[in-house]
């Protein structure tokens, strides 16, 4: 159901059955390693090439998902998900040996919850029983499309942020009652494109943080709640810089948001002590997060409600070059148990 | 094998590699850093008094240019070769000197060729000729075609 | 290309933004840089001794040979993973020297191997150092140029 200017309700609560995440090698060395599934040693998993790998990480997800359930992937109707390679192909690839129709989706690093909400919805006015949805990145991939050859000794700025190796996947089911203790969700926000002007692409948290602020107002003035409905309100990839922009930000609009009760899944990912200057990000590091750590956390009863933005920058190697700034979106998923 | 033994290796590699390579006569060895002042030399074994003389004053006439510092002179059958150090502070003028040191030698000297260089191997190269020389075995012939060698070396560019 | 006027929220924005971007540590890089910068060109300078003394390089020939062994030392480098975190460390301190272009290079030849050698390797081999082969040599002949003018309106005069 349509609830205020661009957000849904969904009354039926779709059941976010099973999970399936895997990571890469630094992702196992990170503060998250034992919310993963299934870890890799090194970037190549036995493929001859990064992006090879990178659809390695998204079908193990998907395959790990699919089992955990018990369920095979003819049981699954949909397989909606995205990345940041371009034409998404690693995803598509994925969908191929997994014979799902599927619907491939670009969202940048706010794939995750673009793919939840739209499966949310989907299976919420039963056009579905069972979706297969998530989203993956690869690190050594993104960055010789976005940036620089991965030995090439460049100086990372402190701004800069790493992009996560990692692939999260859920299947989202029907809610018949036989679900106990498994999250659910109940409601979406599609965000808009912000663009503040901000044109360096080591920046991107604080690029983002625009985006997310616009949607965590949307979502409160759509749904007619404040902080208080959330246990925890957790953000994609804004790392240090997006974060403190973005509650900033909320302040001047009037929203204040505990500074305990908001996180990112970027600074969540990694231990202080690995070099990755102001967090990760990338379309797999709110699924990888998500999927893994934080459900676990409200299996275990630490979180009840959350509310998950996830922050996508939408720019391309071609446009910064090109001297356009950088337009960013977010999307927002609430989930409870 | 991890990154830093791959680099232990190759360093311990280099060592052997570079040990490898050793040059026998003393005074060479640190021709490049010290001051070696070398006595002029001709390549015939007793020389006239005639020629000690020359080569001894062209000895003097190159060391008195304020910037020079170590000079080596070797005469050959039919060219002199001028070897010299410049103090570090005046390598900013290099070609200047050279030019000078022509002018001056050709001037006081108008009978002989000379061949002046401030490179670090030519004067090398004049030292380690210098010890060969002083060895009884060492013809005239050969030192005469060292010296022309050495001389060519000073043509190249690249 | 003109910069788009930013619209005042925009600029309200930027400076909020500002305040909670971690400034570079300027200072600090610059000293880092300036020692393995440093550390690099005494070591060409080793390399260069090396050259003069065992082999028949004069000074101004050993230049040459000097180059291509540090291109050659930042190969294996590369290769081993190890110059991207020198490359963290120092900055513009190890991209500025030869070892620097030695690595642009290389991590590209790397990096594109598996789309083939011919479109992969051999056509973004040079995509970080390209610009700096063409500005370099279309700018040597410039300066080329302008001196010859001068030698010659010299010379007339």
């Amino acid at each position: 159901m349509l609830k205020g200017k661009q957000s849904w309700i969904f009354e039926n609560h779709p059941v976010i059955q099973s999970t399936g995440v895997s990571g890469g090698p630094f992702e196992g060395n990170g503060n998250l390693a034992k919310d993963f599934d299934i870890l890799h040693e090194d970037l190549w998993m036995g493929k001859t090439s990064y992006e090879q790998a990178h659809r390695v990480l998204l079908e193990e997800a998907a395959q790990t998902a699919l089992k955990k359930s018990g369920r095979s992937a003819d049981d699954a109707q949909f397989f909606i998900a995205g990345d940041l390679i371009n034409q998404i192909t690693p995803t598509s690839f994925a969908a191929r040996d997994l014979k799902i129709p599927y619907f491939g989706l670009f969202g940048a690093c706010s794939t995750s919850m673009e793919g939840l909400a739209i499966s949310s919805f989907i299976v919420n006015y039963r056009g579905a029983k069972n979706i297969l949805t998530g989203a993956s990145s690869h690190n050594a991939a993104v960055e010789k499309q976005f940036r620089y050859p991965t030995e090439y000794g460049g100086q990372k700025p402190p701004t800069a942020q790493w992009t996560v190796t990692g692939a999260g996947v859920a299947l989202l089911t029907e809610n018949d009652g036989t679900h106990e203790n498994c999250p659910y969700t109940t409601s979406a926000t599609i965000g808009r494109v912000m663009d503040m002007g901000l044109i360096d692409p080591f920046n991107m948290g604080g690029a983002m943080a625009p985006a997310a602020a616009d949607t965590i107002e949307a979502h409160f003035n759509d749904l007619g709640v404040d902080q208080s409905h959330y246990d925890l309100i957790v953000t994609g990839d804004l790392g240090k810089i997006g974060r403190d922009s973005m509650l900033a930000l909320l302040e001047e609009k009037g929203i204040s948001i505990d500074q305990n009760k908001c996180n990112d899944c970027g600074l969540l990912l990694y231990k202080n002590d690995q070099p990755v200057q102001s967090g990760g990000s990338g379309a797999g590091c709110s699924a990888t997060v998500l999927y893994g750590h934080l459900l676990n956390e409200m299996k275990k009863g630490v979180y009840k409600r959350i509310l998950v933005v996830a922050t996508g920058a939408l720019l391309s190697p071609l446009t910064v070059q090109q001297g356009e700034s950088i337009p960013c979106i977010a999307h927002a998923v609430s989930i409870e148990i | 094998m991890t990154n830093h033994k791959r680099i232990f290796v190759l360093f311990i590699l280099m060592l052997l590699v570079l040990a490898g390579c050793e040059d026998s006569s003393p005074s060479s060895r640190t021709a490049l850093f010290k001051k070696v002042d070398p006595a002029p030399l001709t390549i015939t074994k007793n020389p006239d008094q005639l020629e000690q003389i020359l080569v001894d004053q062209v000895k003097e006439e190159a060391s008195s240019v304020k910037s020079i510092y170590d000079v080596a002179v070797i005469k050959g059958e039919k060219e002199i070769l001028v070897a010299y150090k410049v103090k570090h502070m005046s390598r900013f003028r290099m070609k200047g000197i050279e030019s000078d040191l022509n002018k001056i030698l050709s001037d006081k000297f108008p009978d002989h060729t000379f061949t002046v260089s401030s490179d670090y191997k030519i004067f090398l190269e004049a030292i380690r000729l210098g010890d060969k020389m002083k060895k009884p075995d060492f013809s005239e012939k050969k030192a005469d075609k060292q010296l022309k060698k050495i001389i060519s070396l000073t043509n190249e560019l690249t | 290309m003109a910069k788009k006027k930013k619209t005042p929220q925009q600029k309200q924005y930027e400076q909020l933004e500002k305040k909670y971007e971690t400034k570079r540590p300027v200072v600090k890089n610059c000293i880092k840089a300036f020692f393995v910068g440093g550390f690099i060109c005494m070591l060409g300078q080793f390399i260069s001794f090396l050259y003069i003394y065992f082999f028949h390089f004069t000074e101004q020939t050993s230049g040459n040979p000097t180059s291509a062994t540090i291109i050659f030392l930042s190969m294996l480098l590369t290769g081993f993973g190890i110059y991207d975190r020198l490359g963290q460390f120092a900055g513009a301190g190890s991209a500025v020297p030869v070892s620097g272009f030695g690595n642009s290079i290389i991590s590209a030849a790397i990096e594109h191997r598996t789309e083939g050698f011919v479109l992969g390797v051999g056509g973004n081999i040079f995509k970080l150092a390209g610009s700096v082969i063409l500005f370099g040599v279309f700018s040597a002949f410039v300066v080329a140029l302008i001196k010859t003018i001068i030698l010659m309106a010299r010379g007339v005069m």
